[in-house]
């Protein structure tokens, strides 16, 4: 089924709508007490953007993107990602999708320990059945582009932080998801480290066209961003681009 | 399919310190059990047959009926040639026929009731060692001779000694008054209470014309080549001979001691109970705590697009690695030590005699199901206790991989 307004959007304009958020809200029941972790989010990303999500701490940020993700399922409201609505899927086939349409960065890196830099880039192909000599190039040319060839066959824990997020950002893309999501991607990494990474994300959405959502605390990396959502008590609270 | 069992490896690999416990556990448990099965196995045959040897054989041939109601009547024909066609089977190595009869006993003017059992002393001596049971005296000076071996029981009743006389009243076959005057030329004691308290053995040919029996038999009692082939070579017999005769085996004839025996069996199987519950507890205690420790892992692969399914696979195939190395150990281990117990083995404490055999030492046996039982029991129980911990950690929230670590 296709969201009325992609169809609505494709008539008016070229954009393609990857996420739309409809009225989106999300409960945490801890106990007794009920935690309105988000409060009604409309929100749509078109293909190709490269937006940050921020706001204060406990603001919703890691909540919505678990849910654009299909990590989690909504409480209320509607989300369509590449045009499959997440909030009416089983939990299985959430984990198929995810494998086919998502890509993720994580804060702590999240690297597989027992498998090497290059396994690790491969195992989501592994997963959706790419043969392997496809494999094998990908992953060596997304290895080259993001300058971790000499690492292919190091292990996550001989890597720098760094270094680590570059290979988590190649697990991510080498499937060629339809959204990049990365919660606080640079938040381990210092200054440097993290202006360089989010520069090279920058750059392959502008060489890829992929679309990118990602969260942040820090101004720095925000600046660099092309569309900021703030959020504020599980609200949109300003959406601007940059 | 590749990639779990690589990703499985590593992570088997991974925690050596825990795996290698398991792997303790897990041919530990098989060596044991491996042990314990091989040694059951080897006093529960030394059992068999040191019971089997003394009088009753492996199997025995009767009249259809004769072992419900022994009577004097329920006689076969034609015993030589019965006994011939026994002795064709390829895996009978000894047979011998018996005619079995009761009456009157005297010595002096001390008497008693006796049970008369003929025998072909040449035959029972390769068989049932007979000759080796007699105390005092000597065995028979052949096979007609007016002759006895009395048990020593029995002959404590009757106050007699070799040299004596002994003059049995009894009854033929065709009715007529049986009785005649017999030498006492030994005593002997078989280790049965029964049997030593009442028996009086003949020369066969003495008590068939004593009984006017011609050449029938009561009895063809046989030993084959192997205990555990014991039950098909009877169904063989049993074909070959037709319905004139009943084959039993000594499952059937000696009850009792099979009673006996099946209960010292389930102790081994309650034993075997034990020692894999220790093993499920062992690797329940290190899947459960890798499970718990990965938490984390599992929640990114989830978030990956890995599927339930596919992380039950991963941890039931890191069991299965732990297994496969844990059983390879175990045989290497089990059967060093079982072929040394089968070579050598364990000296009792004090030697026990049993119908004219003493040992003094039992020996273990080395047979398939000391391997494949233990083998079967370590897979069974470190899967069964794995599969839930491995549902826990399929059921792991992918939104898990989000949280800062
Ligand atoms: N699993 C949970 N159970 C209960 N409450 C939760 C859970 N996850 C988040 N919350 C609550 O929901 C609200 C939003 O949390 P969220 O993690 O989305 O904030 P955030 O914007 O990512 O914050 P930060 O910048 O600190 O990462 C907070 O009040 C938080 O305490
Ligand atoms: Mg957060």
């Amino acid at each position: 089924m296709i969201h009325p307004s992609i169809v609505a959007s494709h008539a008016t304009t070229t954009a393609e709508h990857v996420v739309v958020a409809e009225n989106v809200t999300k409960e945490y029941r801890d106990g007794g007490l009920v935690v309105h972790a988000l409060n009604g989010i409309n929100l749509t990303l078109d293909r190709g953007e490269f937006t940050a999500i921020v706001g204060p701490s406990g603001s919703g940020k890691t909540t919505f993107l678990n849910l654009v993700s299909g990590l989690d399922s909504v409480t209320g409201g509607d989300i369509w990602l590449a045009e499959k609505r997440l909030s009416r899927m089983t939990s299985a086939e959430l984990s198929d999708f995810r494998r086919d349409h998502v890509g993720f960065v994580f804060q702590s890196y999240n690297l597989i320990p027992v498998l090497t830099v290059a396994e690790n880039v491969e195992y989501v192909m592994l997963l959706q059945g790419v043969p392997a000599e496809e494999r094998a190039g990908r992953v060596e040319r997304m290895l080259d582009r993001l300058g971790m060839h000499g690492y292919a066959g190091r292990f996550p824990n001989q890597l720098s932080g760094g270094q680590q997020q570059r290979v988590a950002i190649a697990r991510a893309i080498v499937a060629e998801p339809d959204l990049i999501l990365a919660d606080e991607p640079t938040a381990n990494l210092d200054s440097t480290t993290a202006g360089e990474l989010i520069d090279l994300l920058r750059e392959l959405n502008e060489e890829n066209g992929i679309t990118c959502i990602f969260s942040t605390h820090d101004s720095r990396i925000m600046e660099r961003a092309r569309r900021l959502v703030m959020l504020q008590d599980g609200c949109v609270d300003r959406d601007e681009i940059l | 399919m590749k990639l779990w069992f690589q990703l499985a490896l590593r992570n088997v690999w991974r925690q050596k310190r825990r795996t290698f416990l398991t792997l303790i556990t897990m041919f530990g448990g098989f060596g044991v059990a491996s042990i314990s099965i091989a040694w059951s196995d080897g006093t529960f045959e030394k059992a068999i047959d040191v019971y089997t040897r003394n009088f009753s054989g492996h199997i025995q041939i009767h009249s259809p009926g004769y072992l419900d109601t022994p009577s004097l009547y329920a006689a076969v024909d034609g015993g030589e040639s019965l006994l011939a066609s026994v002795q064709s089977h390829p895996q009978v190595i000894a047979a011998t026929p018996r005619v079995k009869a009761a009456g009157l006993v005297a010595v002096g003017d001390v008497s008693a009731g006796g049970r008369f059992w003929g025998v072909d002393i040449t035959r029972e001596s390769s068989m049932t060692r007979l000759p080796d049971k007699i105390i005092s005296g000597q065995s028979f000076s052949g096979p007609a001779a007016n002759e006895v071996l009395v048990a020593n029981g029995l002959a404590l009743a009757l106050d007699a000694d070799p040299g004596d006389t002994l003059v049995v009243v009894s009854q033929g076959i065709d009715g007529s008054l049986a009785n005649d005057a017999y030498l006492v030329v030994g005593i002997f004691e078989s280790g049965e209470a029964l049997v030593d308290q009442t028996t009086v053995i003949f020369p066969i040919d003495a008590l068939r014309e004593l009984l006017v029996l011609g050449d029938r038999v009561h009895e063809i009692a046989l030993i084959v080549d192997d205990v555990a082939a014991v039950p098909a070579v009877a169904r063989d017999l049993q074909q070959r001979l037709g319905d004139a005769v009943d084959v039993a085996t000594w499952q059937v004839f000696a009850q009792t001691f099979n009673r006996a025996m099946e209960l010292n069996r389930r102790g081994t199987w309650v034993s075997l109970l034990i020692i894999f519950a220790v093993v499920a507890v062992g690797v329940l205690n290190t899947v459960l705590m890798t499970v718990l420790e990965r938490t984390r892992e599992y929640g990114v692969l989830r978030a990956l697009g890995t599927s339930p399914l596919q992380i039950v696979r991963l941890v039931l195939f890191e069991v299965t690695i732990m297994a496969v190395i844990g059983v390879t150990i175990g045989c290497v281990l089990g059967f060093a030590i079982n072929s040394v117990i089968a070579w050598v083995g364990i000296p009792l404490p004090a030697p026990i005699s049993h119908g004219g055999v003493e040992f003094s030492r039992l020996n273990s046996v080395v047979r398939a199901q000391s391997f494949w039982i233990p083998a079967v029991c370590v897979f069974a129980s470190a899967l069964v206790v794995s599969i839930f911990p491995a549902r826990r950690a399929a059921r792991t929230a992918p939104a898990l991989a989000m949280r800062a670590r």
